[in-house]
């Protein structure tokens, strides 16, 4: 268990939330539901989580297979160095994006997923353990 | 052109008849909600249908993947179809809707009135939705069960899968809470339509368009309503029982005694296991699921046999890789130097032999066996259990021919292969039949310095890295060669082609196999079977 490195599905955890953060805005923003301006907000939180995301960490045994074209996200994302190199503080983020979702039905699914990758960020951040 | 169909054809088939049912079934259900006077109410509130979540049918592992991803889509469909709901049934509720519907809502808040709306609390939105899910049935199962298929969808990506197994197999378990929540998901039964009875008293179709005078008029009386008992369980009760009985079967299988009679370590980290069971019967190529609790209590990993049905042991050859075949490997002793007492050695428990393609290979009277690195695996159970049919009673066995094509990377996990090879070598030409094994064995990853050595040493008898008499080969087999090749020997003969190796192999083969095949029934035609773990 010990050479798992968790942080690998926290990032896949991370990328599915994105998703679902996106779908559930739509849901949202299109059916005007009450309050859909959290939608619109959780539309645009999920394309930023997913750009965030979408590179894949280089692993620290093995070689990691890159998704498609992701070098281009990754010059960005290297760009903001220790912040989002660093898991504690992806894991805060990643924590913080999540609330707003969380208010409307639509989208509080994504606000659970994204939590749970928060959650795995958290342990992985070496913060607790 | 060539023999598409007979390569393809019946996959094809069971999909498209699977597909098939998958849209008959939506459509024929969002009939059912659409049409019948039952749900006109119902529809004039909603404004939308159900939708039907995929039975589990596990006939292989594209297939299980292909009915995720209908779950999935299905899942989607179904939760964006209910949010919808939800937020419509809430605003009519509190009033925040067309008149129509707030009228509909009402219905129910006097005696002996059966609600429409499954909303009753008024709270208005968006808290009234979050209120309706964590408080009614549908709503919590909804919600857990989506969060389980979604851990279960993540885990189980391919680079998940194959460097941090255990992740993926844990949390696929989650499936027990899916299939649990989703048969009780419908049993608060929310979704309402008209009753019987009432449609008899009250026409729809005369009644709509006078709501403010139901209950005045003797035509049209306060219409009743009911739910709709939860129907999903009826798909799923069956498979979930077999898929009890399976667990049920691994788990007596594994309380069957299984002895390891011989432990061999082999270069490149490479372990062979001899074991005895009783009762143990086996074909060539099947594979077993091994469990050893020293290692891991729950894992199960599935391993391909490498003796023959002819021995009267049976044996698999693992590499170690990960965490399950590293604890495998010192538990076994390997890591000694010293010889080690039998009683030292662990318990394992087997479950199987399952088949694979690998029983096809003596119905056929030449045949291709394509196995890259470890994928030699299954074909060193078939190349022995040849050797023992051919030994005993040459006459009877159908098989005239073999091409066998081995692709590795490097020259160590030659060892224990090269053995088999080298013996099957020296026994063919003392029979004088040094043609009817005919093997090429291709270095894909050579480098300079031992081509080098291969091309000073090109003209020796033996060759240099395997020391057998049939010289390997570089780089990669140039398979339109190849199987230009062997067409042209072998006229107006079914061959089969059989494959243990990447995807991009099998896709190169199997596009080999149509474009070579002639199309008509007589002609040479190159049958393809793959197996893959």
């Amino acid at each position: 268990m010990g050479q798992i490195e968790w942080a690998m599905w926290a990032n896949e955890q991370a990328l599915a939330s994105g998703l679902i953060l996106i779908t559930g805005g739509i849901v949202a923003t299109a059916g005007r539901f009450t309050q859909w301006y959290f939608g619109a907000y959780s539309i645009a939180a999920g394309v930023f989580v997913c750009l965030l995301e979408y590179p894949r960490g280089k692993r620290a045994k093995g070689s990691t297979m890159e998704r498609c074209g992701q070098r281009y996200m990754t010059a960005v994302v290297k760009l903001f160095g220790p912040l989002t190199r660093n898991y504690y503080v992806r894991a805060l983020l990643h924590l913080a994006l999540s609330v707003p979702a969380g208010f409307l039905l639509a989208t509080i699914l994504g606000t659970a997923c994204l939590a749970i990758a928060s959650g795995i960020y958290l342990l992985v951040s070496g913060v607790f353990c | 052109m060539g023999n598409w169909a007979v390569n393809e054809g019946l996959s094809i088939f069971v999909i498209l008849v699977w597909l098939g049912m998958n849209v008959f079934l939506f459509v024929w259900y969002y009939r059912v909600y659409d049409i019948p006077d039952k749900f006109f109410y119902t529809r004039k509130l909603l404004g939308c249908c159900s939708t039907r979540v995929r039975r589990q049918l596990d006939r292989n592992l594209t297939f299980h993947k292909m009915v995720a991803w209908m779950i999935a889509l299905h899942t989607a469909i179904h939760t964006i179809a209910h949010l919808f709901n939800v937020e419509w049934c809430v605003n009519a509720r509190v009033g925040n809707s067309d008149s129509y519907s707030v009228a509909l809502s009402k219905l129910g808040d006097r005696k002996n009135e059966s609600y429409l709306n499954f909303v009753r609390d008024k709270i208005k939105n968006p808290e009234g939705g979050l209120y309706v899910a964590v408080t009614r049935l549908a709503g919590i199962t909804g919600v857990v069960i989506t969060l389980c298929l979604i851990l279960i969808i993540t885990s189980s990506t391919k680079t998940i899968r194959r460097s941090y197994f255990e992740v993926f197999w844990y949390t696929h378990h989650l499936f027990v809470i899916f299939f649990i929540g989703l048969a009780i998901h419908g049993a608060e039964r929310i979704v309402r339509g008209q009753t019987m009875e009432s449609l008899k008293e009250h026409s729809v179709k005369f009644c709509k368009e006078k709501i403010t005078e139901w209950g005045k008029i003797k035509e049209c009386p306060i219409p009743q309503f009911s739910g709709n008992p939860p129907m999903t369980w009826k798909w799923i009760v069956g498979p979930m029982f077999l898929y009890l009985c399976e667990r049920l079967v691994r788990f007596w299988r594994s309380q069957q005694k299984v002895v390891i009679t011989k432990v061999v370590t082999h270069p490149f980290k490479t372990i062979e296991l001899q074991m005895k069971k009783k009762g143990f019967k086996m074909e060539v190529g099947q594979y077993i699921f091994v469990k050893c609790p020293t290692v891991s209590k729950l894992e199960w990993h599935p391993f391909t046999l490498t003796s023959a049905p002819e021995e009267d042991f049976f044996s698999i050859h693992i590499r170690i890789v990960g965490d399950w075949t590293e604890g495998l490997f010192n538990a076994c002793g390997c890591d000694k130097q010293e010889f080690q007492d039998a009683w030292k050695l662990p318990k394992i428990a087997v479950d199987g032999p399952f088949g694979t393609a690998s029983e096809d290979v003596f119905s056929y009277e030449v045949v291709m066996l394509v196995g890259a690195g470890i994928g030699v695996t299954p074909f060193a159970s078939i190349l022995k259990s040849v050797w023992y049919k051919y030994c005993n009673n040459a006459t009877n066995l159908r098989l005239r021919k073999i091409y066998f094509y081995w692709l590795c990377r490097d020259t160590h996990a030659f060892e224990w292969f090269a053995d088999l090879l080298q013996l099957l070598e020296t026994q063919m030409q003392e029979r004088n039949n040094a043609d009817f094994l005919s093997y090429n064995i291709y270095l894909t990853g050579w480098d300079e310095s031992q081509a080098n050595h291969f091309a000073v040493h090109h003209d020796e008898e033996k060759d240099v890295i395997t020391g057998l008499k049939q010289k390997t080969l570089y780089g990669r087999p140039n398979w339109d060669n190849e199987f230009k090749t062997i067409a042209s020997q072998h006229p107006n003969t079914r061959i089969g082609v059989f494959l243990c190796g990447p995807e991009a192999l099998a896709e190169t083969l199997s596009k080999q196999c149509i474009s070579n095949s002639e199309s008509g029934p007589r002609g040479v035609h190159f049958i393809f079977n793959k197996e893959n773990f």
